[in-house]
């Protein structure tokens, strides 16, 4: 069968006047396109990719509007909010914090991100919690994964950038701290 | 005759004097024998009276409006945890379901942070989902857990396990039944009871039915502490005073207490199942209070020969006996007659082996316990009473379970001669937690000691192409189009030999774009790529993914001949699945100590190990692999509409036969093979893209849906040439993410934007 449709495929390349360009093989041609990458900081993608497309059985099936035309400009998403369940788990976990109990809030906060795992603010609370517990590289860590997850979310990363900046001052690497405060002023809405 | 009598007056002094010496001598002895025995017996009842083995729990179930769960498997999931379906639950362990609505009183349980209270709830539920969660009172309930399955308890080899509970965790039917049937002079003896021992044996000599045994109660609690079945009559001296030491020291109700927690009552393989606490959950699933009266008649049926009388394997036996306690209960008046007939007619009611209850889950337990031995003394885990909470979630552990054996099933009755007899390993996690959810080690649950899923390292095969891919990626000389040389490689090794791969098909595709090289599994493509990045780049991607240590650099890596077991190549593409943050896989969340106290516990970590734009390059190329390559096959089981990753690999001769893949909420690794590593015939798509499509296919799970870097756009090219094409004028057009500005050549005959656009064409 796949054997069929790839040459169903060559057929229909070859009269629709398709050819191969001629590749050089070897080292050097991995490295196809590299060329220039302007990395303009308004310069952003917009498509997302359709999750079927025309497959290679000859008969080429538009599917999707090719969303390349549309003005490139940084996709703003609304700021990341919490689910109920896990608003009420965030406070628990903040009442937990504050009472000093460092291993009650981790629980609490750990049951909300198995409810929302992919909610960039309960990476923010998980990352404030590892501060109280003085294990910075984790905060950090737990900030820049947030940071992964809020693309977009101006208001979510600059939070971010802030924990990051909490958790460099507190290895006293002060430079990169102000970096990084830098960056979650710049985020931050006007 | 005066001498006679000064004579006899002399003896009978002598003979006196004998006697007080004597008697000293034997008073003595008796007391040394006494406060030895005493020491001994006190010791046993006072001291730390019970080794606790760890007792580890699944995960809970979280009660929220918008959980993803339907009335039926809700109702399941509290059938398996033993609550009770009855007209108005007014007890903890209770529910009711009426079509969409459930109400349950959902029993008390001390979490690793908090004791949660019992508690009525009332949910509503509409489809697949939770809609409305509150209390008796008709007040909003946020998110609640419920009490999550016991799942087993790490005892030591031959060891006892139990579970001890309190006087007040006893229903007071329990030990009336045992005084009724054990020892009806419990309460008045002083703990021998003569009588009952000359009963007894006039019984045996009468070589009848023994109605009542010699033993009290406080003697067989002293039997069972020294653990000696030798019935010699110096034993059974030393029980009876033993006893009768106990009962002078005690009150009767700890002794009755003691008796509870401390008696044999089943076997469950190397696990010896002591005390009532842990047999109900052994037998009934469920804890002691909510036993009803035919339940706990048939545990003190028990009581007299937990194996003669072993309701799983001998259940008329079992029953006869059980209906023979009932009857003694009402003839005692301990219940009416009525309600002794009524329970009689009930059945045995003993849980279902291997979902209930007990050790069920020997290759996940065994991962805890090694988890464990990291922070504790293989001591502290066998005695000391920790509660360990732990990862597993059970129906997804039972749906991968399910999974594995229908497919070995099926390749069983598929009449090939290399299928027959397969094993296989699955391994589930949560990747953005990094939690082990579900771990199946084989066929069958048990095993003996060797734990495929950690200790079975083979070959991972194309498994080894990702890696390869994003170690050129993140050198960012590579993009999806660049031009790879699918043409033959001949290596001369460091020992002389010569290394001459092929493909699967034995065929050149010549220059192919990178995207088409992956998602074919290209194996000559993928070996030259390797060696233009470095062997020594790609050893360390592997570390990097999680891998404790690099693998050696041979050129073979690049195609998979790393020995790795399931739980490593799971730890690896956890990494992948997770956007490149590697978390520490783990299969314990929490620890408390008998007293509530937490302990030390492996924590959520994660670290961004990956760049960014080259993990979400990767993973659109996994993508692919599942819509256009190796693992296509997968989406005849899957949502039409649900988006995953993956790859497939196979080993040398087919000898092993892999896929590991994830959705967004979900990692499934799956291995299929033989033990003694014969071939198998199977390819990765045979055999272990087919065991993870069935399990994806039967689980709620969502769509991997990576967040693009902001560096990165998608552009179309051609998956054939990696040219930059419409899709409006190109069948074989693929969306892959670039850097912003990156130069892609076009295709002279369809270039991007060949088409006009949708708003000005009119189109579709």
């Amino acid at each position: 069968m796949p054997v069929i449709r790839l040459l169903a495929l060559a057929a229909l390349l070859a009269l629709s006047g398709c050819s191969f360009t001629p590749f050089k093989t070897g080292a050097t041609t991995g490295a196809t396109p590299t060329g220039s990458k302007p990395r303009e900081p308004g310069a952003g993608p917009v498509l997302t990719a359709p999750t079927d497309i025309g497959r290679p059985d000859g008969e080429p099936v538009i599917e999707t509007p090719p969303p390349a035309q549309l003005p490139r400009e940084r996709p703003r998403v609304p700021p990341a909010t919490l689910s109920p369940a896990s608003r009420t788990l965030v406070s628990q976990a903040q009442a937990q914090r504050r009472k000093g109990d460092l291993p009650g809030a981790t629980v609490s906060l750990e049951r909300a991100l198995r409810i929302e795992p992919k909610n960039p603010l309960l990476w923010l609370e998980m990352g404030r919690l590892r501060m109280d517990q003085g294990n910075y590289p984790q905060a950090e860590n737990m900030a820049r994964k947030a940071l992964s997850m809020s693309v977009g979310d101006d208001a979510t990363q600059s939070a971010a950038w802030r924990l990051i900046a909490d958790s460099l001052r507190a290895r006293d690497r002060n430079p990169e701290a102000e970096e990084a405060l830098e960056r979650a002023r710049a985020l931050e809405p006007s | 005759m005066a001498r006679k009598k000064r004579l006899s007056k002399s003896m009978r002094r002598r003979l006196q004097r004998g006697f007080a010496v004597l008697s000293l001598l034997l008073l003595l002895v008796a007391i040394v024998v006494v406060a030895v025995l005493d020491r001994r017996v006190t010791a046993q009842f006072e001291g730390r009276r019970w080794t606790l083995p760890a007792r580890v729990y699944a995960q809970p179930i979280e009660l929220y409006a918008g959980q993803q769960l339907s009335s039926r498997r809700f109702t399941e999931e509290l059938e398996r945890l033993g609550y009770l379906a009855v007209a108005n639950p007014d007890r903890p362990g209770t529910y009711r379901r009426r079509g969409d609505r459930v109400s349950v009183f959902v029993r008390d349980f001390r979490f690793a942070d908090e004791r949660q209270d019992a508690r009525a709830l009332r949910l509503a539920f509409s489809g697949d989902a939770i809609t409305s969660l509150e209390d008796a009172q008709g007040r909003e309930v946020a998110v609640m857990r419920l009490d999550p399955l016991l799942i087993g308890s790490i005892f030591p080899i031959h060891g006892e396990d139990r579970i001890v509970v309190a006087p007040d965790q006893v229903p007071p039917l329990l030990p009336a039944a045992l005084k009724a049937v054990e020892d009806r002079k419990f309460d008045s003896h002083h703990g021998v009871n003569p009588l009952a021992i000359l009963r007894a044996l006039f019984v045996n000599v009468r070589a009848g039915q023994i109605e009542q045994g010699g033993s009290t109660l406080t003697q067989q609690l002293v039997k069972s502490y020294f653990l000696d079945s030798r019935r010699t009559l110096r034993r059974k001296a030393e029980e009876a005073v033993m006893a009768v030491i106990l009962e002078s020291r005690f009150e009767k109700a700890d002794i009755m207490n003691a008796y509870i927690n401390e008696i044999y009552l089943g076997q469950d393989g190397r696990r010896a199942v002591h005390g009532f606490g842990l047999a109900s959950q052994f037998y009934f699933g469920k804890p002691l209070t909510e036993l009803s009266l035919p339940e706990i008649a048939l545990m003190v049926a028990i009581v007299r020969g937990p194996s003669y009388y072993d309701p799983r394997r001998q259940p008329e036996r079992a029953l006869e006996r059980r209906n023979l306690v009932l009857r003694v209960l009402a003839e005692q008046g301990v219940v009416s007659a009525a309600d002794a007939d009524r329970a009689a007619k009930k059945p045995l009611g003993v849980a279902e082996p291997g979902r209930k209850g007990g050790s069920f889950y020997p290759a996940f337990l065994d991962l805890v316990r090694r988890q464990l031995r990291e922070d504790y003394e293989e001591s502290a885990l066998t005695e000391a009473g920790l509660t360990v909470f732990s990862t597993l979630d059970p129906l997804l552990q039972e749906k991968a379970e399910t999974a594995l054996a229908g497919e070995l099933d099926r390749l069983d009755a598929s009449g090939r001669k290399e299928a027959k007899g397969l094993e296989g390993v699955v391994v589930v996690t949560t990747p953005q937690t990094g939690e082990i959810v579900g771990l199946v080690g084989g066929r069958r649950a048990a095993f003996d000691g060797f734990n495929r899923a950690l200790d079975a390292k083979r070959p991972i095969g194309s498994l080894a192409k990702p890696l390869v891919y994003l170690a050129a990626l993140e050198t960012g000389r590579y993009t999806p189009a660049s031009i790879l040389a699918d043409e033959p490689v001949d290596l001369k090794l460091p020992n002389g030999d010569r290394w001459k791969p092929a493909n699967f098909d034995k065929q050149l595709r010549g220059p192919v774009p990178m995207v088409r090289a992956l998602t074919q599994s290209l194996n000559l493509a993928t070996v030259n790529l390797g060696l233009e990045v470095g062997l020594d780049h790609v050893a360390r991607t592997f570390e990097q993914l999680g891998l404790d240590e690099a693998p050696p650099e041979f050129a073979s890596m690049l195609l998979g001949a790393t020995n790795l077991s399931p739980l490593e190549v799971a730890q690896m593409y956890n990494t992948l699945a997770n956007g490149g943050f590697r978390s520490p896989l783990r299969a314990v969340r929490a620890v408390i100590d008998e007293a509530g106290k937490p302990l030390k516990a492996p924590e959520l970590e994660v670290a961004e190990v990956s760049s960014p734009e080259a993990i979400y390059t990767l993973d659109r190329m996994l993508i692919e692999v599942m819509e256009r390559g190796t693992g296509r096959a997968a989406k005849r089981q899957l949502p039409s509409d649900l988006v995953v990753a993956g790859k497939t690999g196979t080993s040398n001769d087919y000898r092993d036969s892999w896929f590991s893949g994830f959705s967004g909420s979900h990692l499934v690794v799956a291995w299929v093979g033989h033990d003694d590593n014969r071939p198998t015939g199977l390819t990765g798509t045979t055999g272990g893209l087919a065991v993870w499509s069935r399990l994806m296919g039967s689980i709620a799970t969502s769509s991997f849906e990576p967040l693009l870097p902001e560096s990165l756009e998608h552009r179309w090219i051609d998956y054939f040439s990696g040219l930059e094409t419409s899709p409006y004028c190109n069948g074989s057009a693929v969306s892959l993410p670039f850097d912003v500005g990156t130069l892609l050549e076009p295709a002279p005959d369809c270039p991007p934007g060949a088409v006009e656009s949708p708003a000005t064409a009119g189109f579709p």
